[in-house]
């Protein structure tokens, strides 16, 4: 029996005062310590957990063997964006919420942690660059340079085919660069990967907005759409046009490009910002309202804690660093004249689980009440960029590109991935989906045969 | 209350309050440290091993490597330290100092000479008359003095145990204690050998030759001095298998009491000796890692043990265990068990199922998220499963008749 390993973070009154990560890594002691606690299941439930299906216990193995760089090529084997997985991924939900310490009362291994320190071990030798098949004379766009995209993209280059990237951003990287905020993931972590990608011969085009599909599909044998949820879903409530409410995703996105440099960020110093939405996004949103100098900052949730989506990690973070949660609450309406002045918002109960289980709610008559806030974002949800699905005229339902089991649109050479599909999953589920999404278009072009290695 | 179970063992002509003494090693380097040890509750202590002045004895630097295993730092030690560098004059002084503050301690003299006898009677003469209750000879010390034959060199030679023996006998004024060696085919042979010619008692074992390790980046052995090793002592909670069965085989062999010495960690593997024949215990390894204030456990633990078993004195349990331990052809090759597994304690993480399908008999079952399912036709009882599940008790075993 041991314990879990927990390392030094930085206290929460210094560390809102900017947004460089706060978690320290895994020093070895730590890590082959930590590593030794894996019992090393048999079909461990970690790996069925994780949408990359990395081999958990046989890099976590190496890990304890003291075969660092052995431990990052089993990750980077399953997963091109291992590194940035090992500090996003939402462990809690995923694999470390189904280590079996778990059924010994003991606190499961820390997955990401040693994710992290393999892959920092790794960037110390150069990241695992794998060989590439023979050529091949087939040509393949992939719009949208995020999570989906570039796994896509290094699937297909690996397995021989021309590739083109194109990305309306300045950078590569989608949402790993304009949506997670460095104190999640530090920007060199993407980067680094992205490099690597790039070394596997493909041609990236930023700074170039995809709005037809057709001239691609006439110049390429394929086409693979990855343009994710980059905008968030709407209260529907009044006053949600007045100036101080921002869409959660634009909010992100534009204190991303301001700490690039690009722009400026809301101004929220002094502010009173109210974040609807108990999601992880609307936890990054409140802890950046924090980072930007805010006075007060809420989450406003509709239901209790123990239905928010959020992981608990993150919740706890917000609660840290000074969010205050107005649990069962939900907005009715925001009041001001141009400018946000407050939130009426009406008091929730639970009600009974339905046949699916989940509780629903209804509000409490004549328990309104006013918030005063100056600012509100909006976390509700994401979703694709409606305007531009349809001008690329493949088939959505609910706002999400529709493909089948092979992830193949409505058009014939045209496939989808990630978070365009999904709605808005993890990186990680991205990465898995651009993975699958390129075999299927190699079985496509192929004419119906994998060329897989 | 049930009165507090006696823990006072009367070893040889020793009586002791506790069967714990402090083996011969750096615990015991000075009077000094011997008198804190005793204050501390030690109830004897065996001197670092006292050399005649004429034979010249160095400390290497460094002298000491360990091994571990997992989240453990340490299972083996290894050293490679010679015996006391101190002139006799100042063991002596010494001796005699430790004796009028703790009469009532056991103090036990440690010696090795070269292989004459008359060194080896005169030291013993000479330590004795300070005012020891034992005579310690040292016949064991596998690394350095050897190579000049000391110490092992002569535990591996009956002739010179016999020879050597008789010669302390002849010198010493109190009972004489001969420490052998593991580093031999048969220790009962050689404990045999010190019984015939006089030996009062037995300690052992002495630390087990061994190779620490190598430094991979360096491709030095270990313990390292200036580029260079040499094979060393082993000791540490590693050893104890190897210590229990020497002990156990020496309690079989002979008629005279055993010491027992050898990777004695904790009040638990004291117990463990005290079964096998030892009539008392020394430590020394894990006293260099925690000190002497370790005793009060020991003293404690032990204590409570015999009254949770409902002993009265220790004395009721040494060598209660001898009599379970037999030869391998006597063993009832008729009693059939198979592995049973409790599915409401299984944490399904399938490591029996692994061990068994490339180390056993293929008599697992297992799926994922279902607890593990043992095919009884093909268990062979091997045990493998019950000892690497990472729940206690969770394997256990079913009587069959087939």
């Amino acid at each position: 029996m041991s314990g879990r390993v927990h390392t030094k973070t930085i206290p929460p009154h210094e560390r809102i005062s900017g947004f460089a990560p706060y978690v320290s890594n895994l020093d070895d002691r730590l890590a082959v310590y930590e590593a030794s606690r894996c019992l090393m299941c048999f079909d461990a439930p970690c790996i069925s957990a994780c949408p990359a299906g990395i081999n958990i216990p046989e890099f976590i193995y190496r890990i304890k063997t003291g075969n660092f760089y052995g431990a990052a090529k089993v990750i980077r084997e399953s997963n091109i964006l291992g590194g940035e997985c090992g500090y996003v991924c939402p462990v809690e939900r995923l694999c470390e919420s189904k280590c079996v310490r778990r059924n010994l009362n003991e606190e499961p291994v820390a997955i990401s942690m040693l994710q992290r320190f393999a892959y920092e071990k790794e960037k110390l030798k150069g990241l695992v660059k794998f060989p590439k098949s023979r050529s091949k004379d087939k040509k393949v766009a992939v719009v949208g340079a995020g999570p989906a995209g570039l796994s896509a993209a290094y699937e297909l280059a690996r397995m021989g085919y021309s590739v083109t990237v194109f990305d309306a951003n300045p950078r590569p990287g989608g949402l790993l660069l304009y949506g997670i905020l460095p104190w999640k993931a530090p920007w060199s972590v993407p980067e680094s990967e992205i490099d690597l990608i790039k070394e596997y011969g493909i041609n990236f085009v930023t700074n170039r907005k995809i709005t037809d599909l057709k001239p691609l599909l006439k110049e390429y044998d394929a086409v693979f759409v990855g343009v994710g949820a980059t905008k968030s879903q709407k209260l529907g409530i009044p006053g949600e046009e007045l100036n101080g409410v921002y869409p959660a995703q634009e909010f992100l996105q534009s204190v991303a490009k301001w700490l690039m440099g690009e722009g400026k960020a809301p101004d929220l110093k002094g502010k009173r910002v109210a974040v609807i939405g108990g999601g992880d996004t609307a936890i990054d949103a409140a802890c950046a309202s924090v980072r930007l100098g805010a006075e007060r900052v809420y989450i406003v949730y509709r239901r209790s804690f123990a239905e928010m989506p959020a992981v608990p990690y993150g919740r706890n973070q917000a609660r840290e660093e000074g969010v205050e949660f107005l649990l069962l609450t939900a907005p009715v309406r925001i009041i001001g004249d141009k400018s946000v002045k407050a939130i009426e918002c009406v008091k929730m109960e639970l009600t009974e689980p339905d046949s699916s289980g989940r509780r629903g709610v209804r509000s409490i008559k004549g328990s309104e009440f006013r918030l005063d806030v100056d600012s509100v974002i909006v976390a509700i949800g994401q979703k694709p960029d409606e305007d531009l699905l349809k001008s690329y005229g493949v088939k959505t339902e609910k706002g999400l590109i529709v493909v089948d089991e092979n992830f193949s649109t409505s058009i014939k050479g045209i496939f989808a991935g990630g978070d365009a599909v999904n709605g808005g999953e993890t990186v990680v589920e991205a990465v898995a989906e651009g993975k699958k999404a390129a075999a299927a278009i190699d079985k496509f072009l192929s004419g119906g045969k994998s060329s897989k290695k | 209350m049930v009165s507090k179970p006696d823990i006072s063992v009367k070893f040889c002509n020793l009586e002791l309050e506790n069967p714990y003494m402090l083996s011969s090693a750096p615990p015991t380097c000075t009077g000094e440290m011997i008198m804190r040890a005793f204050e501390a509750g030690w109830a004897g202590a065996v001197t670092k091993t006292i050399k005649p002045d004429k034979t010249p004895v160095y400390d290497l630097k460094n002298r000491f490597g360990v091994m571990g295993f997992e989240t453990k730092q340490m299972i083996l030690f290894e050293n490679i330290e010679e015996v006391s560098k101190r002139p006799v004059g100042t063991w002596v002084k010494e001796i005699k100092e430790i004796k009028k503050k703790f009469p009532e301690k056991a103090l036990i003299g440690s010696i090795m000479a070269e292989c004459k006898e008359e060194d080896w009677e005169e030291l013993a003469r000479v330590v004795s008359e300070a005012g020891v209750d034992m005579i310690e000879l040292n016949f064991g010390c596998p690394h350095g003095m050897p190579e000049r034959g000391m110490g092992a060199f002569i535990g591996q030679r009956t002739e010179l145990i016999q020879k050597l023996t008789k010669a302390a006998k002849r010198g010493s004024s109190v009972p004489v204690m001969v420490k052998l060696t593991p580093n031999v085919t048969d220790i009962a042979y050689t404990a045999k050998a010190a019984e015939e010619a006089g030996a009062d008692a037995i300690s052992a074992i002495n630390t087990v030759l061994g190779l620490i390790g190598i430094n991979i980046d360096t491709f030095e052995p270990i313990p390292t001095v200036d580029g260079m090793s040499t094979f060393g002592g082993l000791s540490g909670p590693g050893v104890k298998p190897i210590g229990l069965r020497c002990v156990a085989q020496i309690a079989q062999a002979t008629n005279i009491p055993v010491s027992g010495i050898g990777g004695i960690t904790t009040w638990k593997d004291a117990v463990e000796y005290l079964l096998v024949g030892a009539g008392s215990v020394q430590v020394c390894t894990a006293v260099m890692w925690r000190g002497y204030r370790i005793i009060s456990d020991f003293v404690d633990g032990l204590t409570n043990y015999l009254a949770d078993k409902g002993f009265s004195s220790v004395n009721e349990i040494i060598g209660k265990s001898l009599p379970k331990l037999t030869a391998w052809s006597k063993l009832n090759k008729d009693y059939t068990v198979v592995a049973s597994i409790n599915k409401d304690l299984c944490i399904k993480c399938g490591l029996c199922y692994v061990a068994c399908r490339d180390g056993g008999y293929q008599a697992i079952k297992f799926e994922q998220g279902k607890a593990a399912e043992v095919d009884e036709e093909k268990c062979d009882a091997c045990s493998l499963c019950t000892h690497l599940c990472p729940v206690p008790g969770c394997i256990t075993w079913k009587k069959v008749t087939k």
